[in-house]
């Protein structure tokens, strides 16, 4: 169940990152949802989930991209398993750790990615210091609120379930 | 264990695709396929939503758009017209010296379904693909003849990736209109810039000339505007060529159809050096 929900969500990613995402901000993405989707499931599973979630969505993302592909399946995978050994040893449950997280697995993901192209091409500088950096804050920023998101939903609904219920079964009495 | 396992399979993926480009063919088209089918409804809902905003919302500015594209066909007719009167003597001129060559192009209108998913390369995804005789390195215009990019990777039956000029990969053989200097334009890495590389110090280039595909290099067709010379500097120290910023005639980021040429750009080159 909680692998469906995982595909789905990095489905779901990957649909907003390819088409909304250029639609408002162009031909630059300034987020990565995909890696956001990664780094969430490895604070909250742990490192094999966050490997393979990683190796997934790096994978499907490079098919869709103009690079070589797996690339970018190695860069998130390793930074997959990375947050995930830090989720295991440590607790990131309040929103500014959560945002230092989303912020330094985004900036380890661009050195990876960059590193390994840079060893594959000699095509010279690949992106600016600036679109990196941005893109890390709203990875970051984007990243805590859907693990906010997520810890709150659950309940809400399950509150509000109850309250229907209660409701339903006082107008049956 | 499963970190080791993973990391050198990528390795193995990687370099399968380095010693080989069509490594992972098969993937890719897999996944091109089955995405784009997902791509094309979220962007048709897009389409859809926007249609119609711009079709009742906006109805408000239409009567002073009419007026203005009214004046603006009686202004194009004339250019038209002078223009016909030109390809006349063109032709006549070309009748007169034999040369019966004729390079024409199929198109096909594609619509943009996707753009690229990180930062580090420029592509997009169009909704059409072998289906329609869209190949690899088919070249990709705007309706107003700016190009575009190529199509890169091996296309779906429904889809294609379309690397764009902008790319800091991609790559067209060019000319300035004007004095006939040749060189190779080239993506950068800076917000929508290009940089034409291989044109000697000796020859003339001055900041507003246009610049326009050669021919040459097998994938795009003579004479499809590329942009403007925006900035011009001899080249560093004993440097042979100059340094030449081009701003692209195509804004990449409000690309919503496309023209795909599916046959032409072969028999352009040959027309071009048989001349």
């Amino acid at each position: 169940m909680k692998t469906a929900w995982v595909g789905l969500g990095l489905g779901l990613a990957l649909a907003v990152q390819t088409t909304l995402v250029p639609m408002v901000a162009g031909v630059d993405p300034p987020v990565d949802l995909v890696l956001v989707v990664v780094v969430a499931v490895a604070v909250g599973s742990g490192p094999i989930a966050g490997l393979w979630v990683g190796t997934v969505g790096g994978l499907l993302q490079d098919a869709l991209s103009g690079g070589l592909i797996g690339v970018g399946g190695l860069a998130k995978t390793l930074v997959g398993y990375l947050v995930g050994q830090l989720g295991a040893r440590f607790m990131v449950v309040r929103p500014w750790h959560q945002l230092l997280v989303f912020f330094l697995a985004s900036l380890v993901h661009a050195g990876c990615f960059i590193g390994v192209s840079s060893l594959l091409s000699d095509g010279g500088r690949m992106t600016s210091y600036g679109a990196v950096l941005t893109e890390a804050m709203a990875n970051a920023a984007i990243g805590v609120a859907v693990v906010g998101g997520l810890q709150i939903g659950p309940g809400w609904l399950g509150r509000r379930r109850l309250r229907r219920r209660s409701m339903s079964s006082r107008f049956s009495r | 264990m499963w970190l080791l396992a993973v990391v050198i399979g990528h390795v193995v993926l990687i370099s399968l695709q380095v010693s080989a480009p069509s490594g992972t063919g098969l993937f890719e088209g897999v996944t091109v396929g089955l995405f784009s089918e997902v791509q094309r409804g979220v962007a048709r809902g897009v389409a859809g939503v926007s249609g119609f905003w711009h079709g009742y919302v906006e109805l408000r500015s239409v009567q002073a758009e009419n007026d203005a594209l009214r004046d603006n066909v009686a202004a194009l007719r004339f250019e038209v017209q002078r223009e016909h009167a030109l390809a006349q003597r063109v032709r006549g001129l070309e009748a007169l010296l034999d040369l019966r060559e004729e390079v024409s192009y199929t198109n096909v209108i594609a619509r943009v379904i996707a753009g690229d998913p990180t930062i580090y390369f420029r592509t997009l995804m169009i909704d059409r693909g072998t289906v329609d005789g869209v190949l690899r390195d088919s070249a990709v215009v705007s309706p107003d003849g700016g190009v575009v990019g190529r199509v890169v990777g091996d296309p779906g039956p429904r889809a294609a990736k379309v690397q764009l000029l902008i790319d800091r990969n991609a790559a067209a053989g060019a000319l300035i209109e004007r004095t006939r200097a040749a060189g190779v334009v080239m993506g950068d890495v800076d917000q929508g810039v290009l940089r034409m590389e291989y044109v000697s110090n000796l020859l003339e280039v001055e900041v507003g000339d246009t610049v326009v595909t050669s021919g040459m290099d097998g994938v795009y067709p003579y004479g499809f505007v590329i942009g403007e010379v925006e900035a011009v500097h001899q080249g560093p120290g004993s440097s042979l060529y100059k340094t030449i910023q081009v701003r692209p005639s195509v804004t990449f980021s409000d690309l919503e159809n496309v023209l795909v040429i599916v046959r032409g750009p072969a028999s352009s080159m040959t027309a071009a050096s048989g001349r």
